[in-house]
């Protein structure tokens, strides 16, 4: 039996997965080992973030809630170290915490170690973490109210409230900024509900770039100060701290590779397109 | 009432306190249990559980929309404990009622690993098909917790020593050296699927799917370095600089997408909101009553 015969059009529209994995890892390997480097201007949104921070009273804390685990890191890892660049430039004290999934509390906490040692930063005194604190309404809900009570033990398992920094925080007016970093839908809104909204505190957020879309609406009533979004979010903050690290090397990366999603995609239709003219054509 | 329930829920910094209260709490949750399983049937059981669904939304909507004060709990003379914040009578039991509630939520760690057992333990015992992913569940889950909590619990040594203790060292290579690099790799696989995806499925075939190709490559190349790049030779002001890729893509996430997501939040919102209320009501009941009729 004779197979069915494919027209050179037609194979525009077949190029086998394999060959589009191929030429994918081509591009994120070529990129990493030759970078192209390309300038980054920092958007509006980013500038958000950043002057959010540096406008926190040096009474006041900021709370960076990083609700992310290893399956985001290559977008939130970047963020959460480049704001903790930006806290510690701009002389604030921050704390971290996490609410889901509580993978996040120790990776964030293992950046936050390494880059306080940077600036000499001094664990309970400069900057400290919560931990994990399960449920998310009633969490934010008692935070509001009591945040020693609230949160208790810290991430070693010292009582809040023996540590130094933590001397004279009550509830949320103590706190200056929350700055949520996630790549998990939903926890904006109970930031947003239970925190910024009933208590006026200053909120920014940084999201991974798939789901940054759906969160334009807070930014564009001021409910957000500012957003990071995905890499790109964290590499413009890399640039405001003056500190080119793993986001610009990301950008490069998704850089060309957007590109080549563009090429597949114009490549496709082009056979598309040509094939049925042709089709036509025979008919 | 409020003091009483601060002081029975301020958390016990002494072993004494600390472990007469957890054998308190348990004993009492099983007689509680015990007692409602032995008095109340299914019928029973159903207003009990709607009564206290209907009473905690209740509290916590009150507490939230009731008028507050600086000087006193509001509508009471009861002085506020807390002058800074502004209560009313309902506001000094949200905080016992949230340690409550994360105490609560808590549980459902052990009923998920209860449940994974039960389900992966027989696959096991009946050699179901694929039942070697299930014993790799039961090693991976023990070892996490065997040498998760033999790290954490061992004691501290000051200052740290050059090597590592060895159940610290199994722990981060079984942390870092393998669940991290297994769940970042297993996400990073998107990036290829998504390429092949584009590739296949997207063409154009109306006018629509035209327009939204158009707004895609804006906003890709418009999110991306390149994109910047690309249209780098028009002024950063003026009217031409709005034809910048950056600029466009930033005018489509801002104008052409907020609108259309505020609409999708009003649109959750209002179907939220109904949803709750037929949960405060007990109207929806196929969650907990389905099995009862």
């Amino acid at each position: 039996m004779a197979s069915a015969r494919v027209s050179f059009w037609q194979r525009f529209q077949q190029i086998p997965r394999y060959y589009i994995y191929l030429f994918m890892a081509g591009v994120v390997v070529w990129q990493i080992l030759f970078p192209m480097p390309l300038p980054i201007a920092p958007s509006r949104a980013t500038h958000g973030v950043y002057e959010a921070i540096a406008a926190v009273p040096d009474d006041k804390l900021i709370v960076i809630s990083t609700d992310w685990d290893a399956s985001t890191q290559a977008e939130t890892g970047p963020q959460t170290e480049a704001i903790i660049h930006a806290c510690l430039q701009n002389g604030k004290r921050f704390a971290i915490m996490n609410l889901y999934p509580p993978m996040g509390v120790k990776l964030a906490n293992d950046i936050a170690e390494r880059v306080t040692q940077e600036y000499g930063a001094q664990y309970g005194v400069d900057w400290c973490n919560w931990g994990y604190k399960y449920g998310f309404d009633n969490v934010l809900i008692a935070l509001g109210k009591n945040i020693p009570k609230t949160i208790g033990d810290d991430f070693h398992g010292t009582p809040v409230g023996e540590l130094p920094m933590m001397k004279g925080v009550q509830d949320i007016s103590s706190i200056g900024l929350v700055i949520e970093v996630t790549g998990l839908a939903s926890v904006t809104e109970y930031w947003i509900g239970l925190i910024q909204g009933v208590y006026g505190t200053p909120f920014a957020s940084a999201y991974t770039a798939v789901m940054a879309p759906g969160y334009y609406p807070f930014l564009d009533s001021d409910q957000m100060q500012g957003m990071l979004v995905g890499a790109k979010g964290a590499a413009e903050m890399e640039v405001l701290v003056r500190r080119p690290a793993r986001a610009s090397i990301i950008m490069n990366v998704q850089s060309w590779a957007h590109l080549l999603i563009i090429a597949l995609i114009i490549v496709g239709n082009a056979g598309y397109v040509l094939a049925r003219g042709r089709g036509r054509q025979r008919a | 009432m409020g003091e009483l329930l601060q002081s029975v829920f301020s958390p016990a910094t002494t072993p004494v306190p600390l472990y007469t209260r957890l054998a308190i709490s348990v004993a009492g949750s099983f007689v509680l249990l015990a007692l409602l399983h032995r008095f109340l049937g299914p019928r029973g059981r159903r207003w009990l559980i709607a009564f206290v669904t209907f009473a905690g939304g209740l509290y916590l909507g009150l507490e939230y929309f009731l008028p507050v004060r600086e000087q006193v709990l509001w509508p009471t003379g009861i002085p506020n404990p807390n002058p800074a914040r502004k209560a009313n009578i309902l506001s000094p039991g949200i905080e016992p009622l949230g340690i409550m509630l994360s105490v609560i939520l808590a549980f459902t760690v052990g009923l998920g690993v209860y449940s994974l057992c039960q389900v992966h333990g027989r696959n096991v015992a009946q050699r179901r098909p694929g039942w070697h992913n299930s014993l790799a569940f039961f090693l991976a889950m023990l070892a996490m917790l065997i040498f998760g909590f033999w790290a954490h619990y061992l004691p501290k040594v000051e200052p740290p020593p050059d090597i590592e203790p060895w159940p610290e060292g199994i722990y981060e290579v079984l942390f870092n050296g393998l669940f991290m690099p297994l769940q970042a790799a297993t996400f990073s696989l998107l990036a290829f699927y998504i390429a092949s995806a584009a590739y296949r499925a997207f063409r154009i075939r109306t006018a629509e799917a035209g327009l939204m190709m158009a707004a895609a490559f804006i906003v890709m190349l418009g999110q991306v370095p390149l994109g910047a790049w690309i249209t780098s030779g028009l002024p950063t002001s003026g009217a031409l600089a709005f034809f910048r890729l950056e600029a466009l893509g930033e005018w489509i996430m801002s104008w052409l997408n907020t609108p259309a997501q505020r609409g999708i939040y009003f649109g959750i919102a209002i179907g939220g909101l109904a949803m709750s209320l037929r949960i405060w009501l007990s109207l929806e009941r196929g969650t907990f009553f389905s099995e009862q009729g």
